[in-house]
Parts: C-alpha cells; structure tokens; sequence
C-alpha cells in the first residue's frame, strides 16, 4: 500500500457492485487515496446505487486532494445504470437536465 | 435473489432438458415415432433458448434456435428422422450442451464446429420444405420464436389467437387521451438506509419507474458526504425525477409499492403537456436498450403490464365508461394471453417432470445425513447402558428402545434415500463418449444401457463418471474391432457395449460388456514379463493374466494397446474404484469380448466393517476388504527373512501382516497363534493376511472423516463411534498392505524430509 501511495494506482471493479461490495470498494477506495487512480469497470455487469455513491464520494475525494480520477472502460451494464440513476459515467458527476 | 443464483438454477435446468434431449433423441433413433418424443426434445431445445435469451447468452440462443428450427420442421413432419438426420441431432445435442458448459465455465466452443452443424441443421430445415403450401396446423402454437424462418409468413394466421400485436399502447393511448394523456408527474424519491438494508435496490425502481414514461432524472447529490466521513451502506443520493406518461397517478405509485415505507416520496402531478385533443397521442418510446441488465423475468413484466393497463382501464372508466369498456375488453384479451401463456407454461413444466421434486442444497442433506449418523451413535449408546443397568432384559424401557432402533434405522434409510440418484446421467454421458469416441476412430458402436434408474449415494456417481469413461473410451478404442475385422470374424460390423448396472446384496453392480476380441492373453503375459510385473517362468491362470491390465506399470504399454485391447490406465481406473469402496474385475473371453465388472458400496457414509481389536485397541475393518478368516495353527506360519512371517493356506503362502506391529500399537510382534487372520484383498490383486487379536463382531458405522475433525494419520482411513461411545478407527487396508510391505506408514508423510 505504501508503495502505490507515490505512484499511480488501477482498481478493477468487480462484476457486481450490490450492497455487499459498497464496504469493499470504500475500502478499496480508502486505501489508494492520494494517488492518482484508474479505475476499470469494464467487467462491471450489475452496479447498486450504492456503490455508485462511493464511486461519486471518490471522484469527489480525489478532486479536493487535485489528483486525477479517470474511469479507464466502463461496461455498458456500468453506463446505463449511471444514466439511470442520473450520473454521467464518463466524470461520475450528477447531471444537469 | 442474487443474479448469480438465478443463472446457476437455469445451468441446472439446462442439464435436466439437455438429458430430457439426449434420451429423447436417441428414442426416435430407435424409431420412436410418437409426437410426444419430438415434443419433449423440441421443448428441451425451446427451454434452453428462453433462458439463454432471458441471460444474454447469444451464442447459446443463436444455435438453439437454428436447431429448434429443424425440429420444428420433423414435429410437423415436414422431415423425416431417418439416421442420417438424427445423426446431425446428436451431434447438434452435443454441441448445445458444449455450448451451455461454455457458457457456464467459460471458454468457447470451435467456431467451425458451429458453424459447420448450423450450416448442416439450416440444410435440413429448408431442403425438406420446398414449398410452405401446407402448412400443416400446429398444435397450440408456441412463442413466434419457434417457428421457421420459412414459416413465419404464413404463421399470423394460424395464431390469430395468440397475436398480441393488434392491441398495444398505441391504441390505447389513442383511445385514453381524452381523459388523461401525456400527464407530466414530478417523483421525488429519497430511499432511506432501510430501503437497501432490505435488499432493494434504487436503481432498479427507477428502472421501472423509466418504464412507466418517459422520464428524465436528475440525481441530488448534495447530501453525499465525503468520502472517508460516509458509510459505504448509507443513503445519500435522492432523485427528481419528471416522468411523462399516459398512466396516472396511481400507476406511479405503484412502482415504488414495496418500498414506500422505506424513502420519501412525492408524486405531483406537474401538467398536461398536450391539450390538443384531436393530435393522437403518440407515446415516445422509451430507449428499452438501456434496460437490457434487467434482472426481472418476463412473467413479473407481462403481469405488471397487464396490472398496469387494467388499472388504467379503471382510471378511464370513471370519466368514461364506453371507451373503458373497450380499454377492460383489451385489457381482458391481453390478461387471456398472457394466461393462456402462462397455462401453457404449466403444461410443459408438468409434463417435462412427472411427480414434484424440489431442489435442495447438497449442503443440507449432508447436515442431515451426519445428525441421523449421531443419531444412531446416540441410540445404540443409550440401548447398551441400559442394557449394562438392567439385567432383567425385559422392562418396558427395553422394548422402547428396540422401537427407536427400528425407528433410527428407517430414518437412517430414508435419509440415505435422498442422496442416492439414479445413475441415468452418467449412462447417458457415456453415450455421447461413444459416439464421439467411435466416429474418430471410424467404428460403428452401440450402447445399451440397462438398468439407469437403478440408485446410489450422490457422491459415488459423481466420482464414477470418470473410471467409467476411461473404460468406455477403452472399450471402444482397443476392445471393438474395426468392422472389416468383425465382418471377417463372421460378427454384426456394428460392435456392442452394454452398460448396466443393477442392486446386488447391498451394493451396486455395474457391468460393462463389449463384443470385441477379448484380451490377448499372450501378449499381455509377454508385456506383463517385459515390464518385470512377473516372472518368465510364472504360471499364471487366465484369470490372473486377465487382472494383469490392472497392474500399475502395465499402463505405459502404449504399444500393446493397439493390438491386445486393454491397458491404458487401468490402474487408475482401478484405483479410483477401490478409492470409493469398490472392487472392479475383469472376463473376458477370446474373439467373444470382454465384461468388466465393478461392485461399489451404496453410500460412502456408512460402511459395513468388522469391529476388531489389536493390542487393546478396536479398529474396524472394511467388510469389503476381508476375503476370510482363519485362525492360525503354529504349524502353517512359516518364518521368512529376519521379521517377515508368512502363512500357509491351501498350499499356497501368503504374507503375515501384523496389524498392531504396523500402526505401532506394540513394541513385539504378535504371536499369530494367539490371533487371527484376516485374509484381505488389497491393491494390485495380491493377498494378505492381517493379524489382529480378536474379532468382536460385524457391523455398520458411520463413517467420520478424521481429516475434517483432526488429520490424516497413515494407516488410518476414517473413524467411527461405536455403541459404548468410544472411538474407533477405520483401518486403511490399502496403506497397511503397503507398510508392510517394507515402506513405513509415515514415508510418503516425510519423503521430502528424509531424503
């Protein structure tokens, strides 16, 4: 964990992002904090709103500390359910209408 | 429910129908013409395509669909299943269930061998229908899906019943706008920690709530703390959504229905977009696209849509009832379908299984299995204090206790009964291995299996399925003759392999039977002698030299193979066998073929065993192992080398094995007079007597693992607790063999540290 502080840091998120992984990704999430983060969410296939609110929390977190927080591919499980609950998949920021 | 579990039912089903196929299949092979046949094997195919569908498994539905096409085409007789069309069926069988594994594990399935059988399948369907003049009327018309390509045309008119495209929203929007068209609701909806901790999920309400409308979202964030201060289950986001519809208020609602006590919500009705009452309100669809993760079956939607439409109906008939009435008509002939589906559903489902079953975890029924062994440890505990406190014999308390001993052992049974399973799925694998083994090697083979419904514990299938393929693969590969081979013999060009299995004296039989040459005897006793498994000189009987194929170190002979018959790996084969309690033999009669026959224990949680002591211990000996017993006179022991005994029985010599010297149990050997010997069978067909100082008697144990409660101990196979309450060890006659054969128990334990 030291060792990722410096550089940059890649999460893969899990295929399922339901309630049980929320804790985890925070965790997850957490753990990397202060370095420059990418995440893949390529093999996301189902995604709760709940983790959707740590991933937002994150973008959040990362931008207060200027580090760069970058969605590297996203599913199109991922970018559906984003646009469902009304949060643009590409910056993980709520949307104007 | 998770996703995960869904789809792991719908690969189990997918096994059931992909059975259901199989033996379908291989009935009209037979020439089973009944419509019944090409109707269950039509419906296994249709199954596995809806579900695959209903997961997004496209490979899975684009070949199921081609293949439920050709059988559509042989159910209305439009193609005849002759052998070549059912060969391509077979095979397409096979490629479906290779398909499902695929899907299932991952991985793929050759392209070309797709391709090639679609190609081959699209060739059947179309070469046999040259025209659709007559298309013949189906019985109670399936999902549009099952028709032909080709067919489709004409087909609207055979299922005027069955169309629900006459009546769709359009219509009905058309009919409603007077009263309440293209209302705007304004939700604002705010689950609360509750609404997830019951499992519910926002993302999926709104998901409906999209398919009410047309609605656009707009996700508040402002309450989302920051990131190290949040609780990753808490609720932050809420949402305001403005859905544009045609359905009223109620319909709204009716979205968050079951989570209403858990979020805030607000529903308003904000105006009404269009007050053109002349303009037919044309509902703007909704990108259906982005629901394609959805996680509820069709059934929950056709319900919910049909709920939604009456309630409408409701809603229009307070302000006006002609045009409700006609809306309550539609609505009624939608409900009449969507039940006439449903009612068509039932039919398949209880036609596919005759008698209920339910499904349950393995898990359970081991925790079962294992409390009734406690159980029948408790009760003979209980049986024998009171017999030690009672002389008498005959209070009341002893005849209770008899009742609950026939009561524990009928539920022991019972309970026995609901892991065993027939060992028809298995059978039916080796079909296919049959075949596809033959086609490569260009034999022309029959399988006949007798006996598939014939039970046994769950876990002894699942590690019979391997030995047998070996054997099967055997069989086929070295056991039948090239057909010119077997025409020249005067024999039918198409070989035979009969499989059966069947009940014998409390353990399954099966038996394994091919009309090939038989075993080579000569080449095998010469081979036998190049590897140094015998002696030139041995004289040994056709029986022996048959068992030989058994012998570890037999199954290199890779050049044998190709002319005796049997020996690759038989020795595993064997060796699994014994591994599950079994013993497996092998006749075989020149130019007439071979019978290999396997005898296996109906359970692997109880064991027949004799109860013995050695050196103040009680070990219990499997039955199974115990050829006879004997008790030694001092002039049949004959001493050999510095510590090694042997006994004489029969004029014959068999090594001496002293049970207690081997576990450590004592510093001396035994005296065997004093003893007795019990003759076993073990590992590579040799005898042994075992030396042990008294038999107390036969019984059933249950078996208890002592690598799950403690470790493995050499020598030791399991444990059991017998009716005083004390502990018993299970001997591994295998590994006790093998001690004394000059390697110690603990050798293979410490290999790596002595060198």
């Amino acid at each position: 964990m030291a060792a990722k502080k410096a550089g940059s840091g890649n999460l893969k998120l899990s295929a399922v992002l339901d309630l049980n992984e929320a804790s985890t990704l925070h965790g997850q999430l957490m753990a990397m904090r202060g370095s420059d983060i990418v995440l893949d969410a390529s093999g996301v296939e189902r995604v709760g709103v709940q983790c959707a609110q740590v991933l937002v929390a994150g973008a959040r977190a990362w931008d207060e500390d200027k580090k760069s927080f970058q969605l590297a591919q996203t599913s199109d499980a991922f970018e559906k359910t984003m646009q469902l609950i009304g949060i643009n998949p590409a910056n993980l920021i709520a949307k104007e209408i | 429910m998770d996703m995960n579990e869904i789809k792991e039912i719908f690969f189990q089903e997918c096994e059931e129908q992909l059975a259901e196929l199989e033996s379908g299949l291989l009935k009209l092979n037979d020439g089973d013409r009944d419509p019944e046949t090409v109707n269950a094997v039509f419906r296994a195919v249709h199954s596995i395509k809806g579900g695959a569908g209903a997961f997004g498994l496209d490979d899975l539905v684009a070949f199921a669909h081609v293949f439920e096409t050709t059988l559509d085409c042989v159910r209305s007789n439009k193609l005849e299943p002759g052998p070549e069309v059912l060969k391509v069926m077979l095979k397409s069988a096979d490629v479906l269930a290779d398909l499902v594994t695929a899907s299932r594990d991952g991985g793929g399935v050759e392209e070309s061998r797709t391709r090639t059988l679609v190609k081959e399948l699209e060739a059947l369907a179309h070469g046999e229908m040259p025209s659709a003049s007559h298309d013949a009327p189906k019985p109670a018309a399936k999902p549009a899906p099952a028709a032909a390509p080709k067919a489709e045309a004409p087909k609207p008119t055979d299922d005027s019943g069955f169309q629900p495209i006459p009546f769709t929203f359009d219509d009905f929007g058309g009919d409603e706008e007077t009263v309440i068209e293209g209302s705007t609701f304004e939700v604002t909806f705010k689950p609360r920690r509750d609404l997830y901790a019951k499992g519910n999920e926002a993302a999926l309400l709104l998901r409906d709530l999209s398919r009410v409308g047309e609605m656009s979202i707009n996700c508040d964030t402002s309450t989302l703390p920051a990131l190290d201060k949040m609780d990753p289950e808490g609720s932050y986001f809420g949402w305001t959504a403005s859905v544009k519809t045609t359905k009223s208020e109620e319909d709204v609602r009716a979205v968050f229905e079951f989570a209403e006590w858990d979020c805030d919500l607000e529903v308003k009705l904000q105006e009404a977009t269009s007050s053109d009452e002349e303009l037919p309100m044309i509902p703007v669809p909704f990108d259906l696209s982005a629901l394609d993760d959805a996680t509820d079956g069709n059934l929950t939607d056709e319900a919910k849509a049909s709920e939604d439409d009456a309630s409408a109906a409701v809603a229009a008939a307070e302000t006006a009832s002609s045009i409700a009435r006609a809306a309550g008509a539609a609505a009624r002939a939608e409900r009449k379908d969507t039940a006439a589906a449903a009612a068509q559903n039932n039919a398949a489902a209880s036609a596919a299984g005759a008698g209920q079953t339910i499904r349950v975890d393995l898990d359970r029924v081991d925790r079962l299995i294992n409390l009734v062994g406690e159980l029948v440890i408790n009760q003979a505990m209980l049986s024998q204090s009171v017999i030690e406190n009672d002389a008498t014999g005959t209070s009341a308390v002893n005849m209770g206790l008899e009742e609950l001993q026939q009561l524990t052992r009928e539920i022991q049974d019972s309970v026995m009964a609901i892991r065993a399973q027939p060992v028809k799925p298995v059978f039916q694998r080796m079909s296919r291995i049959v075949r596809e083994v033959a086609d490569m090697v260009g034999k022309s083979i029959r399988l006949v299996t007798e006996g598939e419904n014939t039970e046994v514990d769950k876990t002894v299938i699942d590690k019979l399925a391997e030995p047998l393929t070996h054997m099967i693969r055997n069989a086929v590969d070295h056991g039948i003759e090239t057909p010119e081979k077997r025409e020249a013999a005067g024999k039918d060009p198409e070989g035979t392999i009969k499989l059966t299995a069947k009940h014998r004296s409390g353990r399954i039989l099966i038996e394994l039977q091919d009309d090939g040459a038989g075993i080579n005897r000569e080449r095998v006793k010469q081979k036998a002698i190049d590897n140094d498994l015998i002696t030139a000189d041995a004289n040994l009987s056709d029986e022996e030299i048959d068992n030989l194929i058994f012998a570890p170190g037999f199954s290199t002979a890779d050049k044998i193979s190709d002319i005796s018959g049997r020996g690759v790996g038989m020795d595993v084969v064997k060796r699994s066998i014994q591994a599950l309690g079994g013993r497996i033999n092998i006749s075989s009669r020149p130019g007439l073929g071979s019978t290999f026959t396997m005898s296996l224990p109906l359970t692997l949680a109880v064991l027949d065993g004799m109860v013995v002591t050695v050196a103040g211990q009680t070990l219990v000996v499997p039955l199974t192992a115990i050829v006879e017993t004997l008790q030694p006179e001092a002039s049949s022991i004959h001493s050999f080398g510095a510590n090694q005994r042997l006994i004489s029985i029969r004029n014959s010599f068999c090594p001496l094995v002293d049970v207690g010297r081997i576990l450590n149990f004592r510093a001396t050997q035994a005296n065997p007079v004093e003893g007795v010997a019990l003759l076993v069978e073990s590992e590579g067909g040799g005898q042994r007597a075992l030396m042990v100082d008294a038999i107390q008697g036969q019984r059933q144990v249950v078996i208890k693992s002592l690598e799950a409660n403690y470790t493995h101990v050499p020598g030791i196979a399991a444990a059991t607790i017998l009716g005083d309450g004390r502990v018993a060890l299970i001997l591994d006659v295998d590994a006790v063999v093998a001690a004394s054969r000059g390697q110690s128990l603990r050798a293979e334990m410490s290999l790596a540290a002595t060198g």
